[in-house]
């Protein structure tokens, strides 16, 4: 058996993780893990106390949830978007023909975003994927009595 | 991985459809017997474009296999609607 392996295993057994967490963290140790499996981002003791280490796998969706009272009426937004589909959506910018980026350049500037689509490149966008996973963004408004939740998990 | 099924609920109130489940692997079938009629269609329009025919499929391949997991769930007190595809 796989070190890390029996490690996650002995940890679960001594209840120092959660059955959900070692789950996690087995899934980080399949190959190619780092595209499909979810957040882990507890601590992970060691044989040494003193020295913890903190395992974070790719998140595997964007959340958007929303509570609000519309008129004294609840109404609530449960949607989950897979990051996968997030990728393939970006890289599908790249087959914007060339010869339309001057004129969505110019239209995006008309509008106040300056933005040169031919500079953006799909490694560019891969990151600003990545660096999604890291955005949470959480709005309340106690007049409006709305809940706005954005997260990857 | 390609969705398989798909799952549709409409709640409203002067419209109700009980939850779907649709079994989209089904739908693979009869596209997989198309195919080559759809790979020339994605040729020529990708042409028309002056972009890459191969990159156009990949980028179609991975927002259909992108889709599955996708969860939409929009609730009011007196309608409801669903998405999910899995």
């Amino acid at each position: 058996m796989n070190e890390n392996r029996r490690q996650i295993l002995e940890m679960l057994a001594a209840g120092k993780i959660t059955a959900d967490e070692a789950e996690q963290l087995l899934a980080a140790l399949e190959p190619g893990a780092s595209a499909t499996a979810g957040t882990f981002t507890g601590k992970i003791p060691v044989s040494d106390p003193s020295a913890e280490s903190t395992v974070k796998t790719r998140a595997k969706y964007l959340r958007v949830l929303v509570e609000a009272n519309e008129k004294g009426e609840p109404t609530t937004v449960n949607v989950r978007v897979p990051m996968q589909l997030l990728r393939a959506g970006v890289r599908l910018a790249s087959l914007i023909p060339m010869q339309a980026h001057d004129e969505l350049d110019k239209t995006l500037s008309r509008h106040g975003i300056p933005l040169t689509v031919s500079q953006i490149k799909p490694e560019n966008l891969e990151e600003f994927i990545d660096h999604l996973e890291d955005l949470v963004v959480d709005v309340d408004s106690k007049d409006e009595k709305a809940k706005v939740r954005v997260f990857c998990e | 991985m390609i969705p398989s099924l798909a799952v549709l609920q409409v709640d409203a109130p002067h419209f109700h459809m009980p939850r779907i489940w649709l079994p989209l692997f089904l739908l693979w079938i009869p596209v997989l017997l198309v195919s080559p009629l759809i790979l020339i269609v994605i040729f020529g329009v990708s042409m028309a474009g002056r972009i890459s025919p191969w990159r156009a499929i990949a980028v179609f391949w991975s927002i259909l296999c992108g889709l599955s997991g996708t969860h939409i769930q929009v609730s009011t007190h007196d309608s409801k609607v669903l998405v999910r595809i899995i």
